[in-house]
């Protein structure tokens, strides 16, 4: 029973991971494929492209500051394309986000229908990217940043922080525990995110925006998606459980 | 409220509510590492638009 219900919540997942995957080919792949241009100061803009467009070697693999890839070689997990590599994270993403906000739902002993999934999928988006990115903007390649590894403890402390702020906000009717969600909100804002020396970057300030922007739309149509669905599949799969019991 | 009955989604018992709930944590953990935060060379460049899409910290 337990397998079967982590089932369906992977497999909500797994549908937002998918339609995720055409919304960000569509809206934010052509920003990050602009923005590789201007890596290593545009000096690969030529040698990373054919007069057609098509890209000679990824852009990922170019930006990894290695060898930019002339000697044709993959670097992705079973040499798969760019595209393919990117159906496959947002497969997985899909799968590991539903599990955590069922971890929530789960250990804060809370239930979630098809309705209330939409509003816990907006709590998620929340934490996990409007949040931090007041302090880390969802950023295109190329653009200056700080160490990655002081940047990601932030965020992922950001991200802990601000979701228990608004469970406790959202859903604790002690004043305690409003007032503990503020501060748990706040702190990290206050602490302030890793910052690189200067944001001078050869991305143009317009671009970078959008991609900001852009990223936050998409990930709230996952989120809602995401939640919704699991929502909507764990109420179907509570009431045939009830029925079968009943019966 | 551990012991309230939930009629509605996840009609689980405590103890497995408790089990499903540290298995998706762990699971989902993993795999939000793997595809989002290792170092890892050749899981950074697989996930790599995806990574920027989602807002990971990436670089």
């Amino acid at each position: 029973m337990i397998a079967r219900m982590l089932l369906a919540v992977i497999a909500a997942g797994l549908i937002a991971g998918v339609l995720m995957t055409g919304v960000q080919q569509a809206r934010l792949v052509p920003l990050i494929e602009h923005a590789e241009i201007y890596e290593n100061g545009g000096h690969d803009a030529a040698s990373m492209q054919t007069p057609g467009g098509l890209h000679l070697v990824t852009p990922a693999y170019a930006h990894s500051g290695e060898a930019h890839g002339h000697d044709g070689s993959n670097t992705r997990l079973f040499g798969v394309d760019r595209y393919a590599g990117s159906i496959m994270a947002n497969l997985v993403v899909g799968a590991g986000y539903a599990l955590l906000l069922a971890a929530v739902v789960l250990l804060t002993g809370n239930t979630i229908t098809a309705r209330t999934g939409v509003l816990w999928g907006a709590g998620a988006w929340l934490a996990v990217h409007l949040l931090p990115a007041f302090g880390l903007p969802p950023e295109l390649p190329a653009m200056p940043a700080a160490d990655l590894t002081a940047r990601q403890i932030w965020w992922l402390s950001t991200v802990a922080a601000s979701g228990a702020g608004i469970y406790l906000m959202a859903m604790r009717p002690e004043g305690w525990a409003k007032a503990l969600g503020v501060v748990l909100v706040a702190a990290p804002q206050i602490v302030g995110a890793p910052q690189p020396p200067t944001h001078e970057s050869p991305v143009p300030a317009g671009l970078a925006a959008a991609f900001a922007a852009s990223a936050l739309a998409t990930t709230l149509f996952f989120w809602l998606v995401l939640g919704g669905l699991m929502g909507l599949f764990t109420e179907r799969f509570a009431t045939e459980e009830a029925s079968a019991r009943a019966s | 409220m551990a012991h309230r009955t939930l009629t509605s989604s996840f009609p689980l018992t405590l103890s497995d509510r408790l089990v499903a709930g540290l298995a998706a944590l762990l699971v989902g953990s993993f795999l939000i590492y793997g595809a989002g935060l290792s170092h890892a060379q050749t899981l950074h460049d697989t996930a790599h638009d995806t990574r920027h899409s989602y807002g990971f910290p990436c670089h």
